[in-house]
This record gives C-alpha cells, sequence and structure tokens, in this order.
C-alpha cells in the first residue's frame, strides 16, 4: 500500500519534474532553473557538525570558535553554489552507438561540452541506475563518454532521459539536470546458436553453400545502382568514365548458388525464435561470401552480397513486426 | 576543439571502486588529524595522551602494512580501552576535560577505520570541531592561525576527496577549488561574525573554567607568593590612556589592601563597606581604559588612586574597586584616578585595626624601632628611618631568596636580608606598627610599558608589587614603597634575566642585558600589539558592541531581530556579488588576440563591426573598400597582425609592434 502511494507521488511529481529540452541544433543546454541541488549524506554530516560547532560556540561566547563555524558554513553555502554553477550551461549531446545485438551492451554516445570559458569538474552521467565514472571537461573543450545499456528487445532502444550529476566541488551537494535526448540505438536479434542451412534458389534443394571464392570465372548478370557496402572491384570503372554513374558489375555462379533465407520456410512456431534463427543463417551465409536474398512477410530483400547486404538484412530482421 | 573519446564501462549504483580511496589520502588524512589533535594535547592528561599516541602508532604501522590494522573485535576491544581510559583520569565524560579527552580519544579510534572515502570525509568534517574545542581551552592568535592552517587543509581534502579531476593534476586542482572557496568564504564569514546575534547568557554550563587555576594577584600575602606570580610570563591587563600616561614612578595599580598580619599572611579579613572613600583633596586627574583577563576574583585594578567606579563594580573605602561578580572573561572598563590625593581621617576602629601586631614580634624588632622612635621627632620621619635603615644595611633585591624560618619577618630582617617586595612590605608595615603608625599593604602591580606599534600599555605578571601606605596624620594615607629603598646596586638581576627571560619586569634595568634580550623583548612587543588587535576585534567582540554597530547604522530601534533581518540581506547580498562575477567570468585572451579585439572594437564604433564568418583578411579589404582613407592603418596593422597569429614563426616583438600600432589609432566617423 505504502508503496503504492509512494510510487503514485513519484508518478505525479515526474512530470512536474523540469527537463533540459533539446536545442535547435540538437543538444541539449543546462540552465538555471533546471539544476536540482540536495545535500548529500556528507553533506547532512557536515551541517551536523558545524550546528554543534555554532551551538558550543555560542554557548561559552567564544568568538574565535564562531569565527571558525562561520567560516565552514560560509564554505557549505559557497559550495552548494559551485555545485549548481558547476552544471549551468554545459552541454549535452547524446546520440545513439552502433548496432548491437540482444545480450550485448548497447552504446550510447554522450557527448559533453563546456561552451562556457571555465572547466566542469565531476560530471557524472545517470541512466536508470546505471552510472559512469566522472570526468572532468577543461574549458572550452569536450569529452565523449559511451554508455552502455543492456540490450534486452530487438528493435530499436530508445533513451529519452538521461541525468547528468555532479557533486563538485566538496562533495556536500549533489547537483543534477534530466536531460531530454532522442538516442536511438538498433538491437538486431539474438542470433540462434545453430541454424539449418537455407535453401538455394527458391529453396528447391538444400544444400550447404560451401564458402567458394567470388572467381573472374562468374558468369556476368547484369548491373545495378552502387549501394554503399559494395566492393570496389565490382565497380564499373569504364560506365563511371563515360559520366553514367556508380555502376556495379554483378557476378554470379550459376543462379542457383543464390541463397535464399525464408521465413516460411522454418519450423519454428514462436516468430522470435524463427528471427533468431535467420540472424544465425544472415551471419553464416554472410561469412561465406555468397549471394543471398531475405524473405519475410511483407519484406524482401532483393540477394545481394557483403556487409551491406547484411546490415540490410539484419535491420529487416529487427525491425519485423515492431 | 577535439575529441578525446572516453570510453567508461557500466557499472552499477554506488560503484565500490570509486569510493575506496587511494594511500596518499588516507595518510594526508591520517596526518591531517594528528596534526590537528597535537595543540590539543597539553590539555589532556598524560594517560590520554599515551593512548593517542599509541593509536596514532597503530595507524601508521596499519597504513605501511595495511594486513596488520586491527580487526572489529579489537577495533571494540580498543573502543572499550579507551573510554575507561578517559574515566578512570577524569571521572566523567562530560565537562570540559572530560569531553575534549573523550572526544580526542574517539576521533583518533576513528582513524584506524578508514575504509572508504566517506570515511575520510567524516574525519576531514570533524576536524572543525576538534578545532572549536581547542579554542575552549586556549584562544591565542597563534594557535588561531595555525588551526585555521589546518581548517584550510582540511577543505583541500575534502576536494581531493571528490572526483572528475584532469588526470595527474589531482592535488594541485584540489588546492584551488579550495582556495577559490575560501576567498570567496572570506566576506561571508566576517558578515556572519559581525551580525550574527549572540547570546547573552550561556544556555547551560558544563562547569568550564570553574576548576582552571588562573594566574594573578590573590586576596591574601604570603612571602613568596608575589616571586612566584613575578615568573609568569603571562599578561594581567593592557591599559589604554586618555591624554597623557602616568609618570613611571607613579604607575602603580591599585588592587587588594591588607590590614590584617597573623604573623604568617596578610589578608584583608573583613570586606570594606562598600561606601565611596571621602577624598579631601584630589589632583592631577588622568582617564584611562583598561582590558583586563579573567582573574576569577572580583577586584579590578585601577591606577592609585580611582575616583570613580565602572558601572557593575564599586569603590569601597579602601580605594578599591570591586566588581559584582567574579571576572570569567575579558572585563573592559574605564575609570578615572588621581596621582596626587588626600584621603580622609581615620576613624578609631580602623586606627585600632591598622595598629594590631602579630603575636610573633620578638624583641630585637622593638628594639630597632625604639631607637628609630628616639631619633624620630614624628612619624614620617620614623618612616624616614625605616627607609635608611634599608637602604644603609645590606638588603638585596632579588627573586630568589633563601628560605625563611619559622618567624619570617625576623628571620629577613636580621639573618637572611634577602627578599623580594612582598618582604620589604611586610617588615616595613610592621615596624611601622610596632613603632605606632597606622600601616597597611597593598597589592598591585607596578609599572607597565607601552607597545610603540600600538600606543597601548601592557601590565605583565611579572610586574606583580606589594607595597604599604601608612597613616600620617594631617596627610591621610600615603604610599611608601620600601622596595625602592634598597640600593641599585643591591638589585640583584641575574636571577631576573634566567627566569624571566624577555618577559622579565622593567624594574630589572634591562638597559644592561645583552643584545638578544633586547631583540627578544622587541619580539614580544610586536607579539603583544597582534595579540592586543586580536583581543579587540575578535575574542572581545560581543553582543553590546553589535548593538553600538546596529545604532551607528541607524537600526539600533530593532535590536536582535534587526541584527538577524540584517545578517541575511548582507550574506545574500555577498553570495549574489560572488555568483554574478563567477558568471561574468571571462576568457583571458593572449596578448596578441586582445589587441586585435581591441582593433575591432574602434572599427565597431564607427559602425564597420566585423561580421563573424569574416576573418582578419577579409574584413581588412571591406574596411580599406568602404573607407579608403583608413587603408594605411589597417594595412600596417594587418600586416603585423597576420603573420604573427597564423604564421609559423613566433614574433615576440609583434605584440609591442601592435601596441604602437593601436596607440595611433582612433578612427573617426565620416562626417
Amino acid at each position: 500500500m505504502i508503496k503504492r502511494i509512494i510510487h503514485a507521488v513519484k508518478h505525479h511529481f515526474y512530470h512536474w519534474l523540469r527537463r533540459v529540452p533539446i536545442g535547435n541544433d540538437g543538444i541539449a543546454r543546462i540552465w538555471a532553473r533546471q539544476i536540482y541541488i540536495l545535500p548529500t549524506s556528507s553533506g547532512l554530516m557536515f551541517g551536523a557538525v558545524v550546528m554543534l560547532m555554532l551551538l558550543g560556540s555560542l554557548n561559552y561566547q567564544n568568538n574565535l570558535g564562531l569565527l571558525f563555524t562561520f567560516f565552514l558554513v560560509a564554505i557549505g553555502l559557497l559550495a552548494m553554489h559551485h555545485a549548481w554553477f558547476n552544471l549551468l550551461k554545459l552541454a549535452v549531446q547524446v546520440r545513439g552507438g552502433a548496432p548491437v545485438f540482444v545480450g550485448e551492451l548497447a552504446t550510447i554516445v554522450v557527448t559533453l561540452r563546456a561552451e562556457q570559458p571555465r572547466a566542469h569538474y565531476d560530471i557524472r552521467l545517470w541512466h536508470e541506475r546505471h552510472s559512469v565514472a566522472p570526468v572532468h571537461i577543461p574549458r572550452g573543450d569536450q569529452r565523449q563518454i559511451t554508455f552502455g545499456v543492456p540490450a534486452t528487445r530487438r528493435g530499436l532502444l530508445h533513451v529519452t532521459e538521461l541525468m547528468v550529476e555532479t557533486r563538485h566541488p566538496l562533495h556536500l551537494f549533489r547537483a543534477w539536470s534530466y536531460i531530454i535526448c532522442d538516442a536511438t540505438t538498433l538491437i538486431y536479434p539474438q542470433p540462434a546458436p545453430h541454424a539449418p542451412a537455407p535453401l538455394t534458389n527458391g529453396g528447391a534443394t538444400q544444400q550447404r553453400p560451401f564458402p567458394q571464392q567470388q572467381s573472374g570465372a562468374d558468369d556476368y548478370l547484369g548491373s545495378r545502382p552502387y549501394r554503399f557496402g559494395d566492393s570496389p572491384h565490382h565497380i564499373d570503372w569504364k560506365a563511371f568514365a563515360r559520366e553514367r554513374g556508380l555502376v556495379v558489375k554483378q557476378f554470379g555462379c550459376e543462379a542457383g548458388q543464390t541463397l535464399w533465407l525464408d521465413w516460411s520456410q522454418l519450423t519454428a512456431s514462436d516468430p522470435e525464435i524463427r528471427l533468431s534463427v535467420l540472424t544465425r543463417q544472415v551471419l553464416d551465409v554472410s561469412a561465406s561470401g555468397v549471394q543471398f536474398g531475405l524473405r519475410l512477410p511483407g519484406v524482401i530483400e532483393q540477394p545481394a552480397a557483403g556487409v551491406a547486404q547484411m546490415q540490410r538484412c539484419l535491420t529487416h530482421l529487427a525491425l519485423f513486426n515492431v | 576543439m577535439f575529441n578525446k573519446p572516453l570510453i567508461s564501462f557500466t557499472k552499477k549504483k554506488s560503484p565500490a571502486s570509486a569510493e575506496l580511496p587511494n594511500a596518499v589520502q588516507v595518510l594526508a588524512v591520517i596526518l591531517l588529524a594528528s596534526a590537528t589533535t597535537a595543540p590539543l594535547m597539553p590539555y589532556l592528561h598524560w594517560q590520554i595522551n599515551a593512548f593517542l599516541l599509541l593509536l596514532l602508532a597503530v595507524r601508521l604501522v596499519g597504513w605501511r602494512w595495511p594486513h596488520t590494522l586491527p580487526k572489529l573485535w579489537l577495533r571494540v576491544l580498543l573502543t572499550l580501552t579507551g573510554v575507561a581510559n578517559c574515566l578512570y583520569v577524569n571521572h566523567t565524560l562530560v565537562g570540559l576535560d572530560g569531553g575534549a579527552a573523550l572526544f580526542a580519544t574517539m576521533f583518533a579510534l576513528k582513524l584506524l577505520e578508514l575504509n572508504s572515502k566517506r570515511d575520510l570525509r567524516l574525519v576531514a568534517i570533524l576536524i572543525g570541531f576538534l578545532i572549536v574545542i581547542q579554542f575552549l581551552f586556549d584562544q591565542a592568535l597563534f594557535r588561531a592561525i595555525y588551526l585555521g592552517l589546518m581548517l584550510f587543509i582540511a577543505v583541500v581534502l575534502l576536494a581531493n576527496l571528490n572526483g572528475g579531476f584532469s588526470d595527474g593534476n589531482r592535488w594541485r586542482d584540489a588546492l584551488r577549488i579550495a582556495r577559490n572557496l575560501s576567498l570567496q568564504a572570506i566576506p561571508l564569514t566576517l558578515i556572519l561574525f559581525i551580525l550574527f546575534p549572540r547570546l547573552t547568557a550561556p544556555l547551560w554550563n558544563l562547569g568550564l573554567n570553574s576548576e582552571q587555576a588562573m594566574t594573578g594577584i590573590s586576596d591574601n600575602m604570603e612571602l613568596g607568593a608575589i616571586s612566584d606570580l613575578a615568573i609568569s610570563g603571562e599578561l594581567a591587563f593592557r591599559v589604554r590612556f586618555q591624554g597623557n600616561s602616568p609618570p613611571a614612578a607613579q604607575r602603580y595599580w591599585r588592587g587588594p589592601v591588607l590590614w590584617e598580619m597573623d604573623g604568617r599572611r596578610w589578608s584583608a579579613a573583613q570586606v570594606a563597606a562598600p561606601i565611596a572613600a571621602r577624598l579631601e583633596k584630589v589632583t592631577d586627574v588622568i582617564d584611562y581604559e583598561i582590558v583586563l583577563e579573567p582573574t576569577q576574583q572580583k577586584w579590578l585594578f585601577a591606577l592609585d588612586v580611582p575616583l570613580t567606579a565602572p558601572a557593575d563594580a564599586v569603590r569601597n573605602a579602601d580605594l578599591q574597586l570591586v566588581a559584582q561578580q567574579p571576572l570569567t572573561t575579558l572585563k573592559r572598563y574605564s575609570v578615572r584616578s588621581a596621582l596626587t590625593y588626600q584621603t580622609a581621617p581615620l576613624t578609631a576602629a580602623q586606627r585600632l585595626r591598622a595598629l594590631q601586631l602579630p603575636r610573633n614580634i620578638t624583641p630585637r624588632m622593638r628594639e630597632l624601632v625604639a631607637k628609630w622612635r628616639d631619633r624620630a621627632a614624628d612619624d614620617w620621619a620614623l618612616a624616614q628611618e625605616a627607609l635608611a635603615f634599608f637602604h644603609r644595611e645590606p638588603f638585596y633585591y632579588t627573586l630568589q631568596p633563601p628560605r625563611l624560618g619559622a618567624n619570617a619577618t625576623d628571620a629577613f630582617l636580621f639573618e637572611t636580608k634577602q627578599g623580594f617586595c612582598e618582604h620589604y612590605a611586610s617588615a616595613f608595615a610592621l615596624l611601622m606598627r610596632i613603632g605606632g603608625v597606622p600601616a597597611r599593604v597593598v597589592l598591585g602591580y607596578l609599572g607597565g610599558e607601552q607597545n610603540q606599534l600600538s600606543g597601548h600599555w601592557s601590565v605583565w605578571q611579572s610586574d606583580a608589587h606589594a607595597w604599604t601606605e601608612i597613616f600620617i596624620d594631617g596627610r591621610g594615607w600615603v604610599r611608601i614603597d620600601p622596595t625602592a629603598a634598597i640600593d641599585s646596586a643591591r638589585v640583584d638581576n641575574s636571577g631576573a634575566t634566567r627566569l624571566l627571560g624577555a618577559s622579565q619586569s622593567m624594574r630589572f634595568n634591562l638597559n644592561h642585558a645583552s643584545v638578544l634580550a633586547q631583540l627578544a623583548r622587541q619580539f614580544r612587543l610586536f607579539g603583544d600589539t597582534m595579540n592586543a588587535a586580536w583581543q579587540n576585534w575578535i575574542l572581545d567582540f560581543s553582543a553590546a558592541d553589535q548593538l553600538a554597530l546596529l545604532n551607528q547604522l541607524g537600526f539600533g530601534a530593532l535590536r536582535e531581530y534587526g541584527l538577524a533581518v540584517l545578517m541575511i540581506v548582507a550574506v545574500s547580498l555577498t553570495l549574489g556579488v560572488i555568483v554574478l562575477a563567477l558568471l561574468r567570468e571571462r576568457v583571458k585572451h593572449d596578448p596578441l588576440e586582445a589587441h586585435y579585439i581591441q582593433f575591432c572594437q574602434r572599427l565597431a564604433r564607427i559602425g564597420l563591426a566585423r561580421k563573424h564568418h569574416e576573418g582578419p583578411q577579409h574584413f581588412g579589404q571591406r574596411i580599406i573598400q568602404q573607407r579608403p582613407d583608413l587603408t594605411a592603418a589597417v594595412t600596417h596593422f594587418l600586416a603585423v597582425y597576420i603573420p604573427a597569429r597564423f604564421g609559423i614563426q613566433a614574433n615576440d616583438n609583434a605584440v609591442n609592434q601592435l601596441k604602437t600600432l593601436l596607440r595611433g589609432f582612433h578612427p573617426r566617423q565620416r562626417r
């Protein structure tokens, strides 16, 4: 019951919290009213000791004791302002990192920049109870922090909120801000440990794709426009010289050597398991260097070879029905 | 700008490794804690100190070889031992001595348990409390400076224990952060100190000061008491004269007046009635202010003789100032005195008291006085006979008189003939009483030295003195200082110099002393000036001073509330100024850049502002296009600036050239 009330209160205040919005240039800049500040446990201890010193000195009318007590009071007050000041105008940019498979750590790349002519000390990042070691940002400089978030589901991993925190200068106060961000990292399905060999040419025969060299003996199949990731060896440089743009010459062995990875050919009933198996197949086939295509319900990726083809196929698998 | 990628791995909440202190930090905390405890040790019992040193040794060994650090059960055992030790020594854990011993012990025990940064922070924070405890024992300037340094180091440590510094410069960064914080804290500290409302009465009393023995003049005089006092180097009081200071021979600071002699000691016996003594004639009036160190006694010292009494004191029939309460804190008061005066005639009862004799008057004392009586025409002549006797006979003035027997006065007069002022005063008063002249002994101080730096006068415990007053019909009580009658050749300097060093009294002709002693004396005078200012401005600042300040500001009617409001406003304003100053912090340009910026600003003033995308080259071309009359100046400037700024070779002379060029460059708006 109490937990539910606490949760409700938290939920209620969650919407009231001020957050740092993303600017037009995609960078969030922390402004004065978006900074929260509370004493740490050391800060509370500090307060208690100063209170004791104050009471003792006042009681014994000890002016020297009062002088030292007030010095600590002033230090405490200033430490609070410095903590606030340390976050002020810090620029934060968050973007997703390279795609990963489920079960790995997805990376979020956070760039912290000191736009003001002063350094920022002890900047810590928090994302859902995970933090990284504090960093120092020299004035006018920036620091890039790669943040690992466990990838648990395929699809797009969105990071929409991040917390930037500091305990500068004396660890007596903790100042923090919530940063709104829009970082996405693509999460591929987890590859199955084993996968059946894919079908060749539409699925008549089950033949294991042996790794074979793409030799000059292969037949010329035709041309198609260049796509990112194609090998420079296959670019039709003569066509390029004739100013017909970048065109890739497609070679192939016999038509039967094109593999199709097909959703409908798999037997597993759980779609996630099928995607998992397909992922494994994509990785295996791509490693062998054979041309392959992918058929999913509603999605067809025409056969091709290379890293770019693998990435396209994995992206289809990652985003299938999400 | 360049990117420095910094790959970090995720950590669960409260990462343990980040909270582990490094060995240098642990050692720094141990050393700081020891250095802060050290000045407290003279006030603790040796057994407590021995336990503290044991803990420190264990801790240092444990730092070098961590596996030797006591385990939990041993730490519990040590804690119990520590508490038992405190109880055994002080029989209590509260009160100043008991509490200080307990806190020092617990603080040292905490040093055995420095596992995380949190522990280190706790120790650094508790340093503040340890310092305040010490100030309850002693508030001297040097201690304050030393402990202030310790507190600053504690702040440096707190900064250092925080994370997120640039690599390799951890301590330098921490030092800079702590320095900036401390500098900004100074104005706030002063405002709080001046304006924070004080208590006028303590909230509770833990028996502070009651057991501490104080040096100073007591209310009776036993032979040898003052010579004990005279080797104390402590301050008795400070004086500031309004107008001229009295001549050296008149600087008698009057304290208790003693009437009764029981053969062994002089005492006041019965307190004189608090009625104002009548003075017949008064001249040479002098006004001054005294700041008296705490004495735990009631009397206030005043120049012989006081005419007025401060607000919370009375002037009794013995012309002595008596406060209503024993002086437990510094006491500041103003008095008016007369150097020349004549007292009223004695009553019969007073005359009887002033002639009382103890039982141990010997026949040879009576014979001596009888001999003088034959020669002397009156009481005054009798006194002169006695002074001549002290001068003629081989009486020595020394701080180290030989031991006297059961009848001290007799032995002193006829056998040892060596004594300090109390011997002479006591003997002289007794001889006068034998001769039928009313006499009494006065305790106080003689002398005082002016501090050339601050202008105030200091009177030291080593200036403690005893003299006599005899009653002469028609003249009243007359001060007679028998010590002054001794032949100056027989004043023994050596004992004083050896015992007192630089703090010996002015009485011992210091002009003949060594250069080193003179230097030491000068040094003491300087230290005394500092201490006087310290006392005046810091230690002695009170609620009354606050209200006086408030009155000057015109908020006197608001009393404590006004003070509180003023304090809050002043602190807020100061904080605001500091934050604004932080916000306006500008980049420091290198001189080359600064000159270029100035160049651009001057052009901007005549409407030719540089656009953000324009480099110096393009900007210059545009200026020349728009204002051909400026061609020479602009071309010249840029011809120096561009190669210096962007060229490969550094040109040290360029800055000076630019400076010269700028001096003559004042473009005007075209009409």
